[in-house]
């Protein structure tokens, strides 16, 4: 049974997300960690970059696969978290714990997901 | 599909994944620690999905050799080896062990995503010759026990090690398909490039067995093994993976796994692959990569802004800490130290070759 906490956001492409001030902290589901296997390298995007909701974020990979992680919104990559590189395994041991990038909406973008109800049951648990 | 240890790796709480057709486990506590169980203390596998074909028949030998590039007939019983099964042109269609029971019985195990196509392939080679294939692949189930401490928790369950490439049978509870006795075959092979051995048991035995090395890892420390581990470790040896690394469109040499031709005898394929020697212009090699992305299959490999060969098989080595990877290449930089590029996405990252088995 993957963790979904109550408090966050999530979308189908298993990330979850919050907004924070006027940031929105953007990270991966314990049952997408659990899909990736041990996770050995995030490709973090520019700082500055633009990114479109819906559009690939950053890639990780995984002692199996590559996988994209998609943005909730639209906006700008404010900042990534480089605790991760030399410590990858940490988005396995603790994915709510371990945010990947913060990003700053462009105004007017909304911030909607699915709440953790809605979540649990689209991952079937 | 699923084999008979499919309950243990549910209550052990694994990642489970279909692998041609088998429910099997992918992890249960990590590939990366699964992975440093087999090269540190011990290991232990369901590799029950492979098959198991017997060949029985006073031409059994004569048949073998013919569909072989190894003269299998010239084990002794009690010995395996390693082959392959080749087309018309020479390519590998599978590689497989072969065993040798007695004078006129043999059984090998193909892959399990190919088993039914050897079993079609090599039956149709038998017009006219004494020889009858069984497919008892349902019957029998496969745990690979491995690593440096897979000597000592074998002993702790009653099972003495042989030597690489033996095998031996030992009185168990119920009736083995392979040999027809009350019996376990203990064989010294594996896919992790270690010590250990595989126990070749009767289906009904498989879980007594394997909950016995559950209790080991209690006490020694081993680990429940998925098929992730398994793939990370035969890709620091350089092992081949059918379907992956070759899927009918490599030779043995090609392959870099010439020692299984004997060209002094008549096998299928033996004049187109002689002939191809020259011609085929790729081989086989491990590939240590800088930076932190990881080579997948399919990806190019580069030199001088040119395209030199193809990635097939690639990961994070957990013993290095690298990005490594398999792959085919022009043999003209196939030498060991030889500069390349991997090209990951859009960037190329620097590459060392090396033979295929990467870690020693």
């Amino acid at each position: 049974m993957s963790k979904v906490p109550d408090n966050l956001l999530y979308s189908k492409t298993h990330e979850w997300f919050v907004l924070e001030g006027n940031l929105v902290k953007v990270g991966i589901t314990d049952y997408a960690q659990h899909q990736l296997t041990d996770v050995v390298y995030v490709e973090y995007p520019k700082v500055g970059s633009a990114v479109k909701a819906g559009g690939v974020l950053l890639t990780i990979e995984s002692v199996k696969s590559a996988e994209d992680v998609f943005s909730p919104v639209d906006g700008t990559v404010s900042s990534v978290n480089n605790d991760l590189d030399s410590a990858p395994e940490k988005l396995n041991s603790d994915p709510y714990g371990n945010w990947l990038v913060k990003l700053k909406p462009a105004s007017g973008s909304p911030t909607k997901g699915l709440s953790a109800v809605e979540y649990r049951k689209h991952i079937g648990e | 599909m699923r084999t008979p240890l499919y309950d243990r790796h549910v209550a052990l709480n694994a990642k489970i994944v279909d692998f041609h057709g088998w429910d099997m486990p992918l992890y249960y506590s990590g590939i990366i620690n699964e992975h440093m169980a087999v090269r540190e203390n011990f290991g232990y596998f369901d590799v029950s999905h492979m098959g198991d074909v017997i060949v029985e028949g006073k031409d059994s030998g004569r048949f073998l050799d013919h569909l072989l590039p190894t003269q299998v007939s010239r084990l002794e019983a009690g010995k395996a080896a390693y082959t392959a099964f080749l087309d018309e042109s020479g390519n590998i269609i599978d590689d497989t062990i072969v065993y040798r029971l007695s004078a006129d019985k043999f059984f090998f195990v193909p892959n399990a995503s190919t088993t039914g196509e050897i079993v079609k392939w090599a039956s149709s080679h038998s017009d006219g010759l004494d020889v009858t294939l069984r497919n008892v692949s349902s019957e029998i189930a496969c745990i690979a026990l491995q690593g440096p401490g897979a000597t000592i928790a074998a002993q702790k369950i009653g099972i003495r090690e042989p030597e690489p490439f033996t095998f031996y049978s030992q009185e168990s509870g119920d009736r083995n398909s392979i040999t027809g006795n009350r019996e376990i075959i203990v064989s010294g092979t594996g896919y992790t490039g270690e010590k250990g051995m595989e126990l070749i048991v009767p289906a009904s035995e498989a879980e007594k067995y394997w909950i016995k090395l559950e209790g080991l890892t209690r006490e020694l420390g081993g680990q429940p093994c998925g098929l992730g581990s398994r793939d990370t470790l035969r890709m620091e040896k350089g092992m081949l993976l059918s379907g992956t690394d070759f899927d009918h469109n490599r030779t043995p040499f090609e392959a870099s796994v010439g020692f299984i031709v004997n060209e002094e005898h008549e096998f299928i394929g033996k004049e187109s692959l002689l002939k191809s020697k020259s011609s085929r212009n790729e081989i086989f090699r491990g590939f240590k990569v800088d930076g932190k992305a990881i080579p997948r299959s399919g990806f190019p490999l580069m030199a001088g802004g040119k395209r030199i060969g193809t990635v097939t098989s690639g990961s994070i080595s957990p013993v290095l800490k690298i990005p490594i990877a398999l792959g085919f290449l022009d043999k003209s930089y196939s030498k060991e130290g030889t500069a390349v590029k991997v090209r990951i996405r859009s960037e190329e990252y620097p590459a060392t070759v090396s033979k295929p088995r990467i870690i020693r």
